[in-house]
């Protein structure tokens, strides 16, 4: 397909060093790895009585409407319109699609995100894992051409096949939802902490090395990096469909459970992500040699999380058994506040549970189910409250 | 040589493949020859090697390696690959 030279500058990432939010296409993009997203799609898409897959879906077409019609010009034909669907689908890490038979009612991934991630992260399956793509391909086919469509796939190289299929039918449907948000919540200011900075670890130095990375997919629209396999998503996304989970299991009288279960995923992530990552050649090569002890590891590990947009959070107190990070401009809080307005409890599940998580890894000892549950994490205000900073507590397990 | 598996990685079999000293520039020769260019990343001090179905990486000394498997990596490819770094599993 033909496609306008100025792509790249379309979907170059802008990164603002305040918040520290990497932005594609008008929207903040958070990094995260396929240890996560697959566990996030299986607790989702694994709850009883509620239609995880649809919100997994909704929330897709919703925020990737949006997305791709930002990376769209005026001047664009119709072949440049899906060029620009399939590009930003390989430059954001989730894999290759081809949209060369849409007209005929055919798309066909040869190499995806969610596939590799749940392979390696979960095991084999014996269900379609791409829900993700499919509510990804209605928002970008209703950007790039107006047509509202049903997307379902037939085939998926989860459970062996060599590619994965998709048919493309006509919808009911007259138009895909807006991604609707109220009033913005403002960028903090100067202030917060006063933070620990330990001597060793040139954090600036590790977050400028992330940010400089090209966190694009390769040929195969994959990210290989850090020894895992990255993705830029959308915080819309991450935020619509967590929100989404705990309100349909709130329908349920089940949303501690919800919130247990995400703050879990997040406990696995913390881990599991930088285990990756402290054994990469990344690690070795840049920052192992910062790093002179247990908490040396941890500043250089909430250093990359900053780097890969997760929360502007910073430790404000630590020991071996507890540890206090704050932060300022999460995605979570910032994103409930703008769907939701003011919550009347903390909404950053991922926060809580990676804070916990990065303490397992680093203190703890044994495999992953070892370690697990050793420590607890808990979000004692959050910007999701109207407080100006969301504050994580977390205390070994005795 | 030894190996040492890696945790949490974009494969279940992945390694790190510890050289002997004085074989890393010979070997870094061979991957380069056999899978192409050698991709350098100052930042992070790091270097590759990408193969059609895997990647070697290490840091800028060279040693050791991490050998990065694709799904659709093979046996023998894997073999190929032993072969050149001069393990024997």
């Amino acid at each position: 397909m033909s496609i306008s030279n100025d792509l790249d500058g379309r979907l170059a990432m802008q990164y603002e060093p305040v918040t520290y939010r990497r932005k594609i296409a008008g929207h903040d993009v958070i990094i995260h790895c396929h240890h996560y997203n697959a566990r996030l799609q299986r607790t989702i898409e694994g709850a009883r009585g509620i239609d995880g897959k649809g919100l997994i879906a909704g929330a897709a077409e919703v925020v990737f409407a949006g997305q791709v019609a930002q990376a769209l010009r005026p001047e664009d034909d119709d072949a440049a319109r899906l060029a620009v669907v399939e590009r930003l689908y390989a430059h954001l890490g989730f894999g290759r699609i081809d949209l060369g038979q849409l007209a005929e009612g055919l798309v066909t991934a040869s190499s995806s995100h969610f596939v590799e991630g749940w392979l390696a992260g979960l095991g084999q399956c014996e269900h379609n894992v791409c829900t993700f793509t499919e509510g990804f391909l209605v928002g970008a086919v209703y950007a790039a051409t107006g047509r509202v469509v049903v997307v379902r796939e037939t085939e998926c190289m989860a459970r062996g096949a060599a590619r994965c299929s998709f048919t493309v039918t006509a919808s009911e449907r007259e138009s895909v939802p807006g991604n609707i948000k109220g009033e913005s919540v403002p960028v903090p200011g100067a202030g917060g902490g006063p933070y620990l900075r330990p001597a060793q670890v040139d954090e600036q130095a590790i977050i400028d090395a992330v940010v400089g990375m090209p966190m694009v997919g390769d040929e195969a629209g994959l990210i290989p990096a850090f020894s895992v396999y990255l993705a830029n998503m959308p915080a819309d996304f991450y935020n619509r469909i967590c929100i989404g989970f705990v309100e349909a299991m709130r329908g349920l009288g089940r949303e501690k459970a919800a919130l247990r279960l995400l703050v879990s995923d997040a406990e696995h992530c913390g881990m599991n992500t930088f285990r990756g990552i402290m054994h990469s050649p990344e690690w070795d090569g840049l920052i192992a040699p910062m790093v002179h002890d247990r908490a040396d590891a941890l500043h250089a590990i909430i250093a990359i999380s900053n780097a890969l947009g997760w929360g502007d959070w910073h430790v404000t107190a630590h020991t071996p058994t507890t540890l206090a990070l704050e932060s300022r401009h999460g995605y979570e809080a910032v994103g409930f506040r703008e769907y939701r307005g003011r919550a009347d409890a903390p909404q950053c599940a991922m926060l809580t549970g990676v804070a916990a998580g990065v303490m397992e890894l680093v203190y703890g000892e044994g495999t992953v189910e070892d370690r697990y549950g050793t420590f607890a994490s808990r979000e004692d205000q959050c910007v999701a409250c109207g407080e100006p900073s969301c504050n994580f507590a977390v205390e070994r397990v005795e | 040589m030894r190996r040492e598996r890696v945790p949490a990685c974009v494969h279940p079999e992945t390694y790190k493949y510890f050289l002997e000293r004085d074989e890393v520039v010979a070997v870094w020769q061979r991957l380069v020859a056999r899978y192409g260019e050698l991709r350098k990343d100052l930042a992070f001090r790091a270097m590759e090697v990408v193969a059609p179905r895997f990647r070697v990486r290490a840091t800028l000394l060279g040693n050791p390696v991490t050998v990065l498997r694709r799904r659709d990596c093979t046996a023998d490819d894997i073999a190929e690959l032993h072969a050149l770094l001069g393990y024997e599993p």
